[in-house]
């Protein structure tokens, strides 16, 4: 008999009848989860230095659990080694003694809270580990493509036969702690997927060899664990279906296929269907990587295994997932990037709230602030990590109400409008344009997904109507206007305008703007000098490109994109390249004439650059009624681009600080 | 355009000549403050080997994330073969790559070599500039063959001391 820790009825949710399948239970090993949501394992670095849970830790994984609805919801991947060769993120949560069992079981208590099943996951980082410490460990000392990882050290068997009995005493600790769900970590580089690959095992001994010689570490890990824990706990695995490490001779799909089948017969529960490794020279978590792209992998999976198969990877909506789990290719929706946007996602879901749905926009900023020791944050998520702080979650009530002007109705000015009326204000948001979204309208209609970004509006749209913001579109706001009104209090969140070329022939008519560009208003040559390097200019670059234009990228930046965050800017700098796109950084315009422009670099030299059209992409805020609002008295804020250009993040974060200090 | 080109590209060529005449400035530096270290009772050609293979090492690494497999062992080779190349190219030599007759042999040929003129402003001896290069690129191998698991191995076939006439170096994958 199955066990069922905690029981849930859908069967009244509007979400379950639209998606029948993603809320119906399914059996994993001895253990009945309610419906086929997990929340996957994800570092966030919100834990101490020593590997202790902290409560900005147990808040923002107590969130995620309220989300899954009864679902699966796992803690981040535990390092189990006392010398720390197997931490790969500053912040990782530990598990090598039992001194951290207490903290462990708070993470598995605020799971239960919300009535939702508690995974732990064990994960030495194996290559990308030692973040800490001079070395890492592996089967064999390959030495690592990114300098930004540590120097390998091959394990000899014993150390090997040291890391399995690690494996299953952490497992241990997971036992005592109260989890119900136990995970081994198998995917991007980590211990366990440097044995399983080609590529990073050259081992000649019995952990080495062929697949299944390179599968016996894993293997003694699965079987070890079961030893330790209890019938009605099962036990799953992350491991790769593709490495993507053709370049350097990884595994052959084939041979991942073994590794899953391999898996089952040591006696897993289900597996987690994964790809890539962090040095892998294709992309597929990003943005420009199509939702489902990935998940016929899972399909193949299925074909291979008996057990139930769960997959994540870009799919971020919940149609997919409910279709290919209907279709029996598909057996559990994971995900991590979707819940880090919004906790809530599949709760949401579940009661038929999609629209208010934060999406995530697959930027990878929380990625890359991860692998630069940072704590956890999200592009688009203001909350994200300061769950622990009710004042930042769940802002109070306003202790005086006010009368609120917002200017500009951008995802700046739409975020502060929302949180400030739902703590009370009455919000009225004023904009020019008949339409809400300000220069978001134009942005994306940028190459390589980045429509996505406007879900981002269409969530603040939604909010604002249920919070009862007042509309005031096309209407411009001016020095009149603001004496009629008289409000309590002003928002600037009227953006930025196009920095003016101060140079000989800087009114000349070539030039034109990036939205008027972007927007198919202005007409554009077959030559072109985009000004301005940082993302909005490389856009509309990557989007004249794609027309065929010569496009050339000119800034003041020392490089391009220096906005961008790194886990997503190297597929701009390829897509440049693959585009014909050359760009010119760290540099000004000292001229323009008939041929075209002069730009001159930081070190002197002077470059003639032909085009017919200039595009100006570069920015300064418009303060254009900020002296008429101080001459009032009124008390002013300023958010968004108003205040510095910046990007979307930065507008929506200033947003809802704002909206939730006035 | 009120560019002047002729200026401009002249500014540019001196400030090239400079960055390349830098690297081998450093490299030479570097050994003259290893001998210094080191002592009398030190050969400098140890001191100046060891230094390549320091250098070598390096760039070793700094070439692991260009190496690809995608395009079979020649293709492989010749890409290893041309980035070698290059690192001459870069220090102002004019080096080419040819295909040997075994799928896994490259020749590197180098026309005009800068480092013997380098040498000789800091005295030193012209022998130890070939064996010099010849264990900078074995270094640089080391971590390339572990790392695409190939036994890679390079060797001086030809050198003429003063950079002039042509050196020739054989890239070939070791049974």
């Amino acid at each position: 008999m199955a066990k069922t820790i905690f029981k849930w009825d859908y069967s009244d949710y509007p979400g379950a009848k639209i998606y029948p399948h993603l809320f119906k239970p399914i059996q994993i090993g001895n253990l009945i989860i309610p419906n086929r949501i997990k929340y996957t394992a994800t570092e966030e670095n919100l834990n101490g230095l020593d590997g202790f849970v902290t409560d900005q830790g147990a808040a923002y994984l107590g969130e995620r659990a309220k989300g899954v609805v009864g679902g699966l919801c796992f803690m981040q991947g535990v390092y189990m080694d006392e010398a720390r060769m197997g931490q790969g993120y500053v912040g990782q949560a530990a598990a090598w003694d039992d001194k951290f069992i207490p903290g462990l079981k708070r993470l598995a208590d605020a799971i239960h809270d919300a009535r939702a099943v508690a995974g732990i996951q064990l994960m030495d980082c194996g290559r990308v580990g030692a973040v800490d410490v001079e070395y890492g460990h592996g089967p064999s000392a390959v030495p690592q493509r990114l300098r930004i990882f540590r120097p390998m050290k091959e394990m000899s068997k014993d150390e090997i036969k040291e890391m399995i009995q690690q494996h299953i005493d952490a497992a241990k600790r997971g036992v005592e702690a109260g989890f119900d769900v136990m995970e081994i970590s198998g995917i991007v580089g980590y211990l366990v997927s440097n044995f399983v690959s080609g590529y990073t095992n050259r081992r000649t001994d019995e952990y080495g060899g062929d697949i299944r010689g390179r599968m016996q570490a894993v293997v003694e890990i699965i079987q070890g664990v079961k030893t330790v824990i209890p019938e009605d706990m099962p036990l799953g695995i992350r491991l790769c279906s593709e490495e993507l490490l053709d370049d350097v001779r990884g595994n052959t799909p084939e041979e991942s296929m073994e590794s899953y089948k391999i898996a089952e017969e040591a006696g897993v529960d289900y597996i987690s269907c994964t790809l890539g490794w962090q040095e892998s020279i294709y992309p597929v978590i990003s943005r420009d990587i199509p939702m489902g792209n990935w998940i016929h992998l899972a399909k193949r999976a299925k074909e291979h295994v008996s057990v139930p198969v769960s997959m994540a990877y870009r799919l971020f909506k919940p149609g997919l997932p409910n279709e290919k789990i209907g279709a029996g290719e598909l057996d559990i929706w994971e995900m991590c990037r979707p819940m880090i946007a919004d906790p809530l996602m599949p709760k949401k879901v579940l009661e038929g709230k999609e629209e208010e749905i934060r999406h995530c926009v697959a930027c990878n900023l929380c990625l890359a602030r991860l692998f630069r020791d940072a704590p956890m944050t999200c592009y688009i998520n203001p909350i994200c990590a300061h769950e622990a702080n009710p004042e930042f979650a769940a802002p109070p009530p306003a202790e005086e109400e006010k009368e609120i002007m917002i200017v500009g109705a951008g995802p700046a000015g739409l975020e502060c409008a929302y949180v400030a009326a739902q703590r009370g204000h009455e919000v009225h948001i004023y904009d020019k344009r008949d339409e809400i979204g300000g220069t978001l309208n134009e942005a994306r209609h940028a190459p390589y997904g980045d429509d996505e970004l406007w879900t981002c509006v269409e969530y603040q749209k939604v909010m604002c109507e249920k919070a009862g913001v007042n509309f005031h579109l096309g209407t411009e706001v001016t020095e009149e206007v603001i004496e009629d009104e008289m409000p309590d209090s002003v928002v600037l969140a009227t953006g930025s305008v196009y920095s003016k070329l101060e140079v000989p022939g800087g009114d000349s008519d070539k030039i034109v703007y990036l939205a008027d560009v972007m927007s198919g208003k202005a007409e554009v040559g077959e030559k072109v000098v985009v000004w301005g390097n940082r993302k909005p200019g490389i856009g509309c670059a990557l989007h004249l490109a794609k027309q065929g234009k010569k496009v050339t990228l000119a800034g003041k930046d020392k490089t391009a994109g220096f906005d961008v965050n790194p886990s997503f800017k190297w597929r701009y700098m390829i897509y440049m390249r693959q585009n014909g796109i050359v760009a010119y950084n760290d540099c000004e315009i000292v001229e323009i004439d008939d041929a075209g422009i002069v730009v001159k670099t930081y070190d002197g030299y002077q470059w003639p650059i032909k085009c017919d059209t200039i595009v100006l992409a570069d920015r300064e805020p418009n303060e254009s009624l900020k002296k008429a609002v101080q001459s009032e008295g009124i008390e002013l804020f300023v958010v968004g681009d108003a205040l510095i250009p910046r990007n979307l993040s930065s507008a929506v974060h200033d947003g809802y600080r704002i909206g939730m200090r006035i | 355009m009120p560019v002047d080109a002729e200026k401009e590209i002249t500014r540019l060529w001196k400030a090239l000549h400079s960055a390349q005449d830098e690297i081998g400035k450093t490299y030479y530096r570097w050994r003259q403050v290893a001998l210094e270290f080191a002592g009398d009772d030190v050969k400098s050609l140890d001191v100046a080997l060891r230094a390549a293979e320091v250098f070598g090492k390096d760039i070793g690494k700094s070439i692991l994330p260009r190496m690809n497999w995608l395009k079979g062992e020649e293709g492989f080779m010749m890409i290893l073969g041309k980035t070698l190349a290059g690192l001459w190219i870069t220090d102002g030599g004019l080096a080419t790559v040819e295909k040997g007759e075994d799928p896994g042999e490259i020749f590197i040929k180098c026309t005009r070599d800068p480092w013997p003129t380098w040498a000789k402003e800091f005295g030193v001896p012209m022998e130890e500039v070939a064996i010099c290069r010849e264990r900078m690129y074995q270094s640089i191998l080391e971590d390339v063959s572990v790392f695409m698991n190939i036994p890679l191995k390079i060797e001086l076939q030809k050198a003429i001391p003063r950079g002039h006439g042509e050196t020739v170096m054989r890239l070939y994958k070791a049974e």
